[in-house]
């Protein structure tokens, strides 16, 4: 065989499988880039499965699911559809994100059940500018954790009683009586933080009376946020003027400020987030936390949170002068404008829409806010949607503002001002105003 | 002794001519160009796209679309107190690091010599720092030192009744410090062992016999010849210290207000969390000038040494 004959066959398989490769149409699975981890990528896949045993979806549209990693998620979403990637057909969204996703993608039908199934309020955290991008599957809120063993005995304790009098006199300035937590203000929260903490009552069963998470993180500034907005807070007002510098944000700070320097909550607050306050309030070593509802199920989990589980009771947040308030924010899914496959993605998010598909979710440990005819499908056996859909409607907000496409950069500036504030480095007035400035640049 | 000497298209080594092939032959050309077209493409095309950036206003939807405003991004950047937070904060943490790890691994390149020449395989479990991922260091440390999970906290609880705060404050910037040291003190440890090893033997009998002890051996002769390893191991682990991110980002984020905000931490989060495109890119062009200026005047430093030596 001559170099010439062995070149040019190899030329013909080359194109032979050029060609085939050719021929052969793409394959059209629907792509879903889901939150990885945790109770909602365990939901999803029982959703996607659930979908695709169903007999009239057709083989190019089963859904296949893709995960990366939580850190950077949103970030790497950005630079992901801002690249025009086609590597997913739906993506995870949040309330907080769809002013700053919604240029990469498109609205979505819904099914003629969401309504119903949702109602009016929780499908509005899946929409911008009167248009709905996504179908919300997930609720996120926060309960107070705490643990009812120790107030109950409290309760019961008038040496117990009088010294948390003292306390309260002694740090808020005004004389509190023990109450059970379901009626606390903020005030009681704070007081009945600084009794359980050993550096403040050395009698305290407790190390410390509350965990603050306190890390430079978005995240964080949203569980903190309902403090000041039961004092009346909001980020701007109905005119746009940025409102942060305002005695309810002051009272909002110095509340946390207050527990950070008396030793309530420990010492690397500093740099806590979710899992870190978990974990020291399944150590038995906390007496009450404010934390999100996905918490719920590790602290109450006999395997999971042993030292805990049996006495950890949860509430809406306390309350404040202008009511009792919950940050609310929804996770869902929409369609990514540069999808492969956007005919069949848009099947899929009409079925996820419908009511079979959200109860599948609730099933498999979702977290979906359905509405109280729905809910009671499920119900047994999970009592604590029942909670979640009636503290979203009871108390959920949204701050002004907190949809639009530099919310994200909102609450990083946040973040960084104002633990910024609680570590010494800067004054609250400085805080504040820092913040009030960025605002404006960043919402104008 | 063998004399290297350029001379035109050839190269005399003692007795030895070797042809050198001319620059500008074709098949020099031909053999250069998939270098030349790779580094166009993945290195000149993205410094291209970054000098047009860090003088426009950009946002991620306006990516293909960037408005010329001259050197606002660099007035911007260089009036922003974060921006100069975070370099004091790389600086520091550079110097501190690069010295502590060359300090450490010296001392133990030069202690441990015996025993590792008898066991080499120490080698292999001293450098297991270095094949895990700076971010799961971080990772790691999240868990050693968190209160109520870590080992270090509750025997320090337990034993003194001291909580002690690692990531508070006043103490994050030196634990930071203290892991980053952890980590890559075993590749100072291996560079100083190999060229502590490649000291002739026959300088240090020599010397022992002029009567030389130990320490006068190791300052007057060993340390002088390790010298030029030494200074690359210093500059290699300043650079590394100063572009920190991954496990500082994973412990600590960017700190309280920022505190602990390294410059690459900083720009990261001009350009991700901000969407401050024109301003990370500016910041980072900064960044790669001061570089070059350093490294270059260490470099003309280096060779006048070199020219004043002959």
């Amino acid at each position: 065989m001559t170099f010439a004959t062995t070149k040019r066959r190899a030329l013909l398989t080359a194109a032979g499988i050029a060609g085939l490769l050719a021929a052969t149409p793409a394959l059209a699975e629907v792509t879903v880039l889901g939150w990885p981890g945790g109770p909602e990528e365990t939901a999803l896949r029982a959703a996607a499965d659930a979908y695709n045993a169903k007999p009239d979806v057709a083989e190019n549209d089963k859904v296949e699911l893709l995960f990366f990693n939580r850190d950077g998620f949103w970030d790497k979403l950005q630079a992901d559809l801002a690249a025009g990637s086609k590597a997913f057909d739906l993506n995870l969204l949040a309330t907080y994100s769809i002013g700053r996703y919604a240029p990469f993608m498109e609205p979505v039908e819904l099914s003629d059940e969401a309504k119903a199934v949702y109602g009016d309020s929780v499908l509005a955290t899946m929409q911008y500018q009167g248009k709905q991008y996504g179908v919300p599957t997930d609720l996120s809120l926060h309960f107070m954790y705490f643990r009812k063993d120790l107030i109950e005995a409290l309760l019961k304790d008038d040496a117990g009683k009088a010294k948390y009098a003292e306390i309260s006199e002694k740090y808020l300035g005004k004389k509190l009586e023990p109450k059970t937590p379901d009626e606390w203000t903020w005030d009681d929260y704070a007081a009945t933080a600084l009794y359980f903490t050993q550096a403040v009552n050395p009698d305290s069963p407790t190390r410390y009376g509350t965990v603050l998470q306190l890390k430079n993180l978005l995240f964080n500034i949203m569980v903190w946020q309902s403090v000041p907005r039961a004092y009346g807070a909001n980020w701007m007002d109905d005119s746009g003027k940025i409102t942060v510098n305002s005695d309810a944000y002051r009272k909002g700070l110095e509340i946390y400020k207050l527990l950070y320097d008396n030793g309530a909550t420990p010492k690397d607050s500093l740099s806590y987030e979710f899992a870190e306050a978990n974990a020291a309030f399944a150590s038995g070593q906390v007496a009450a936390m404010l934390q999100w509802n996905a918490a719920a199920g590790d602290l109450t989990s006999k395997e999971k949170s042993p030292a805990v589980a049996e006495v950890t009771e949860t509430v809406a947040p306390p309350a404040g002068p202008e009511g009792r308030f919950t940050h609310i924010h929804g996770l869902g899914f929409g369609l990514n404008k540069n999808a492969e496959n956007k005919e069949g993605a848009a099947k899929f998010l009409k079925w996820l829409s419908s009511k079979e598909a959200a109860l599948t979710y609730a099933k498999n440990s979702g977290a979906p806010a359905l509405t109280p005819e729905v809910v009671t499908e499920v119900a047994v056996a999970r009592p604590d949607l029942v909670k979640l859909g009636e503290f979203a409607g009871k108390y959920g907000y949204v701050m002004n503002g907190a949809t639009s496409a530099k919310a994200l950069s909102v609450y990083e500036l946040q973040a960084k001002e104002f633990t910024g504030y609680w570590s010494d480095q800067q004054s609250i007035d400085d805080a504040l105003a820092n913040t009030e400035k960025g605002m404006a640049d960043l919402l104008k | 002794m063998a004399s290297l000497r350029p001379s035109g298209q050839q190269t005399q080594i003692g007795a030895m001519t070797i042809a050198r092939p001319q620059s500008n032959a074709p098949e020099f050309r031909l053999l250069a160009t998939p270098l030349v077209l790779f580094l166009l493409v993945f290195l000149g095309f993205p410094a291209l796209v970054n000098l047009v950036y860090s003088v426009s206003e950009v946002s991620f939807e306006t990516l293909r679309q960037p408005k010329f405003t001259g050197l606002a991004n660099f007035l911007s950047v260089w009036s922003d107190a974060a921006f100069w937070q975070a370099s004091w904060f790389s600086l520091r943490f550079g110097v501190l690091t690069a010295i502590l790890e060359c300090l450490l691994g010296l001392f133990l390149a030069i202690f441990l010599s015996p025993l590792i020449e008898r066991r080499s395989w120490l080698m292999a479990i001293l450098m297991l720092p270095l094949m895990v991922a700076p971010a799961l260091v971080g990772l790691m440390y999240r868990l050693v030192l968190h209160e109520f999970v870590g080992p270090v906290p509750y025997y320090l609880w337990t034993y003194f009744g001291a909580s002690v705060s690692f990531l508070g404050p006043g103490s994050a910037f030196w634990t930071l410090v203290v892991v980053e040291t952890l980590q890559w003190t075993p590749f100072t440890l291996l560079l100083f062992y190999m060229a502590y090893q490649a000291i002739p033997s026959e300088i240090a009998e020599a010397s022992a016999m002029d009567g030389a002890r130990s320490l006068q051996r190791l300052w007057f002769i060993e340390l002088p010849m390790m010298g030029p390893t030494i200074a690359a191991a210093l500059l290699i682990r300043f650079i590394d210290g100063f572009r920190v991110f991954d496990n500082v980002y994973v412990l600590t984020g960017s700190g309280p207000g920022g505190s602990t905000a390294s410059l690459s931490i900083y720009i990261y989060e001009a350009f991700f969390k901000q969407g401050a495109i024109g301003k990370a890119v500016a910041a980072s062009v900064v960044l790669f000038v001061a570089s070059f200026a350093v490294l270059y005047s260490l470099n003309a430093l280096a060779s006048r040494r070199k020219g004043a030596k002959r």
